[in-house]
């Protein structure tokens, strides 16, 4: 049984066909690459695997049950995180209570738990567990909105690792990191592979996907056009097409 | 606080002493209901993020609740009281959860919306006493007589304390912390487990359960109340001291229930311009400090800052 | 009979409509909803009613009332709104609340408490037709309301900064690539919009012959939710929303004689279309 189960997913706004019957699977501890041009629906594959979007068609699997009409708060409970494009931590909340926020979704729905005291030495020891594996040990009481991009990139990560997560939406990731940022960031999106947590990757930085992923995902406007290792992809003829441009 | 005055003092004195200290605890107590109001509202647009512009409708529903249930039902205070906060918590929890599936402009206009419509039940529905209102609410009794003034005033505080150890105790609570996350990011907070829907309606009762309260307190304080008390207009007010005092600060609110309840008593012109500073003090506020008096970018807390010559350290 | 009361109704749901774009149009640039438009509104009025005892011109009084208004949001854009778009909503909301709990307490203040007479005639008379009865006011406001819709819509249409204004409501970040001054587009339409409230207050001051502090603030909820019944932002939707409640309040009263508050009306409709078209009438997600 796959970890997550798409089967022709497809989305419609208004007349515009946003993704149209995409089909794959992904497996714990593998890190997948979903790549395509821009406009190719990938943003939009995530938003419906997180539940912010409902399918116009098709069905999604999570660890063989189907999670195509739940809320995003209960898919992220359910054990699927996701972080995006555009960073968005709680900008004027510091890197604990950042990823505190998150490491409370095992109380939140409990009302009673809920109010229960939330500074206790095992859940801060946890807390702090996870701030450390992502790096952001200097920065633990730092206010989000003054963080380095690539920190805010960690804090993401951090926060959707509080989660418990068996599966990891990451949304371009490297997006706007310098050189040696992004290859420090791969190195913690392989730390969270190897826990066993498997990894979908939407990138456009060809190096990270190649050398991340053992399997690849192409999308193009809103249909799945390969799929493969990254050589295979690297040398598919729709591929090299779609990037390049076809329209005239 | 009289009796122990030395008995060879003149009459007049006693009596005008009586008058301004009668008049000071009506002034406290009411300052202290406003206080509970603007606390109330806090929870709901400071605390929770969410916009709330007919909270005087909680208000007035609590009131109407408590003076009805005494009035009409013979409950004595004890009882009357506690059942108007239920009674508002309840029906903010039923106009709650169809408003808070809404985009804000929508809840702004909505809860204005609540606000007329509330207001005009009790001024057309004769069973509330219509545009006279309701009258002869007494202030409670205990060890068998009515309590005084300066009595109610230390019962209403004590109240109050408690409902703030309460805040406080949740604030630092996971539900303090949903709802932080709540107002700062909406979208964000849901897929990190946060069921928005749900915490928004509990800061909504807890909100609206309190002011209901405070206008029970202040049915039996002013012993009649009419519709006009719990229109758009003590909407904008209680708004008002919430602003000034620091949207979803501690003790902004009630810093600005104060001081926007002293300044009319003790300056008569600023009485008559009441209304007309309310709506300078929304509109100056908002635009030039919206963070309130008590908030961290307030010429008060920069000032403040730079005298206590903090270092300046990672949060 | 019926006649009658469907001219009531779209006469009154005219001069809703002439309020009620001024709140859309600003919503859909700026997605801030301008509750002090109906302070605009009642300015409007007052600054006729001053220039018609000045001048003792309908018309006149009327063009001074729409300038007046239409500097009036102007400065209210410029100074209160665009400074504070980088705050959550909430902010020029609140100010837009104080800005109208102190207009209507300067009015009061200004120009005293008591309703004040604006009886402006313009020389055209009745118009009566059998039973079928239209004041001279009456005339004025749908003649005004027509000739307005009829200019804001060759506007929009037919001229470059009414395209502009359009594709700035839906993407002003774009639009502004394009090389439009956004911010002139902006002041553009709090002029036209300001000007189109303050022709309503001087039409219902006529209308009513009453000119008071707090003339604004039942239009100032109503316009709200008749630009929520309309969609938000939506032009067509606005003035089809207006016509809608004119018309129902002219109908219950006058017809169907349900003891409801008229001024209730409005509010129900928009609760009623808002549980089947959550985003109005003819508005979109």
């Amino acid at each position: 049984m796959a970890l997550l189960d798409v089967r022709s997913l497809s989305k419609e706004f208004d007349g515009l066909r946003a993704l149209d019957g995409v089909t794959f699977t992904a497996g714990e501890g593998e890190i997948l690459g979903i790549i395509g041009p821009n406009g190719a629906g990938k943003t939009t594959l995530f938003n419906m695997i997180s539940g912010i979007y409902l399918p116009s068609g098709g069905e999604i699997s999570f660890r063989g049950k189907s999670i195509l009409r739940l809320k995003p708060h209960q898919i992220s409970r359910l054990g699927i995180g996701r972080t995006f494009q555009i960073v968005r931590p709680f900008q004027n909340l510091d890197v604990e209570t950042n990823v505190l926020v998150a490491y409370g979704h095992r109380f939140y729905p409990s009302l009673w738990k809920s109010t229960g005291p939330f500074r206790q030495p095992e859940i801060l020891k946890e807390v702090q567990g996870l701030i450390e594996k992502s790096g952001l040990r200097p920065y633990t009481k730092q206010i989000a909105k003054n963080l380095p991009l690539g920190f805010k990139k960690r804090l993401e990560i951090a926060r959707a690792l509080a989660l418990n997560p068996r599966l990891l939406l990451l949304d371009e990731p490297s997006a706007g990191l310098r050189f040696e940022e992004s290859t420090q960031l791969m190195e913690l999106i392989r730390q969270v592979r190897d826990q066993g947590i498997g990894v979908l990757l939407i990138e456009h930085n060809m190096h990270v996907v190649m050398d991340l992923c053992k399997r690849i995902v192409v999308l193009d406007h809103g249909s799945k056009i390969a799929e493969g290792s990254p050589e295979e992809i690297r040398s598919n003829a729709l591929v090299i097409q779609a990037y390049l441009g076809k329209e005239t | 606080m009289v009796s122990s005055f030395p008995l060879t003092l003149h009459p007049l004195r006693l009596t005008v002493f009586k008058m301004i200290s009668g008049y000071l605890v009506t002034i406290l107590i009411t300052i202290l209901i406003y206080a509970m109001l603007a606390h109330s509202l806090n929870i709901i647009t400071g605390h929770a993020g969410q916009i709330s512009l007919g909270h005087a409708a909680f208000f007035g529903i609590g009131a109407y609740t408590s003076a009805m249930l005494y009035t009409e039902a013979g409950f004595p205070f004890w009882i009357s009281v506690p059942l108007a906060a239920v009674v508002a918590g309840t029906v903010g929890a039923l106009l709650g959860i169809p408003c808070l599936r809404v985009r804000d402009d929508f809840l702004a206009i909505t809860t204005m919306g609540i606000n007329f419509v509330v207001e005009a039940i009790f001024l057309y529905i004769p069973f509330f006493g219509g545009a006279m209102g309701i009258g002869g609410i007494n202030l409670p009794k205990w060890f068998g007589r009515e309590m005084s003034k300066p009595e109610y005033f230390f019962l209403i505080l004590v109240v109050f304390i408690l409902l703030l150890l309460i805040d406080r105790q949740l604030g630092r609570s996971w539900v303090g912390l949903a709802w932080a996350s709540i107002r700062e990011d909406e979208q964000a907070a849901g897929p990190m487990g946060v069921d928005i829907v749900r915490f928004k309606v509990l800061a909504f009762i807890l909100g609206s359960a309190i002011a209901g309260l405070a206008g029970g307190f202040y049915a039996h304080f002013l012993t009649f109340i009419m519709p006009q008390n719990f229109g758009f207009g003590q909407s904008i007010v209680i708004l008002c001291m919430v602003v000034f005092g620091g949207i979803g600060t501690r003790w902004g609110p009630i810093v600005g229930a104060v001081i926007l309840g002293i300044f009319p008593e003790i300056s008569r012109p600023i009485m008559e311009y009441r209304i007309l500073i309310y709506g300078v003090i929304l509109l100056g506020m908002m635009r030039f400090q919206p963070g309130g008096l008590l908030g961290p970018d307030s010429i008060l807390s920069k000032t403040f800052r730079r005298a206590v010559d903090r270092p300046s350290c990672l949060g | 009979m019926l006649w009658q009361q469907l001219a009531n109704g779209i006469a009154i749901g005219s001069v809703y409509a002439l309020i009620s774009l001024g709140l859309t149009m600003v919503y859909g640039i700026l997605r801030i909803l301008h509750v002090a438009h109906a302070g605009i509104y009642a300015l409007g009025a007052y600054v006729g009613l001053f220039s018609f005892r000045l001048i003792g011109n309908f018309w006149l009084s009327l063009f001074i009332g729409m300038a007046g208004a239409a500097v009036a949001g102007y400065l209210v854009e410029r100074f209160l709104y665009t400074p504070l778009l980088h705050l959550p909503r909430i902010a020029p909301l609140i100010v837009s609340i104080g800005l109208f709990t102190a207009l209507e307490e300067a009015f009061r203040i200004v120009a005293g408490p008591h309703t004040l007479a604006y009886n402006a005639r313009v020389g055209l008379g009745d118009l009566s037709i059998g039973s079928f009865h239209l004041t001279e006011t009456q005339i004025l406001i749908l003649f005004v309301t027509f000739a307005v819709l009829v200019f804001l819509w060759a506007f929009l249409t037919k001229t470059r900064t009414g395209l502009a204004m359009r594709a700035c409501a839906q993407d002003p970040e774009t639009t502004s690539s394009f090389g439009v001054n956004v911010s002139a587009i902006i002041a553009v339409n709090f002029l036209i919009g300001s000007a189109m409230a303050g022709a309503a207050g001087v039409l219902i001051g006529v209308y009513d012959n009453q000119v008071w502090p707090t003339m604004g603030s039942l239009p100032a909820y109503k316009a709200l939710a008749i630009v929520v019944l309309g969609g938000l932002g939506n032009i067509p939707g606005t003035v089809l929303a207006s016509i809608v409640v004119g018309l129902a309040e002219t109908f219950f009263i006058g017809v169907l004689a349900i003891p409801f508050p008229r001024d209730a009306v409005a509010f129900v409709a928009m609760i009623l279309v808002l549980m089947f078209k959550p985003y109005g009438l003819l508005g979109k997600a």
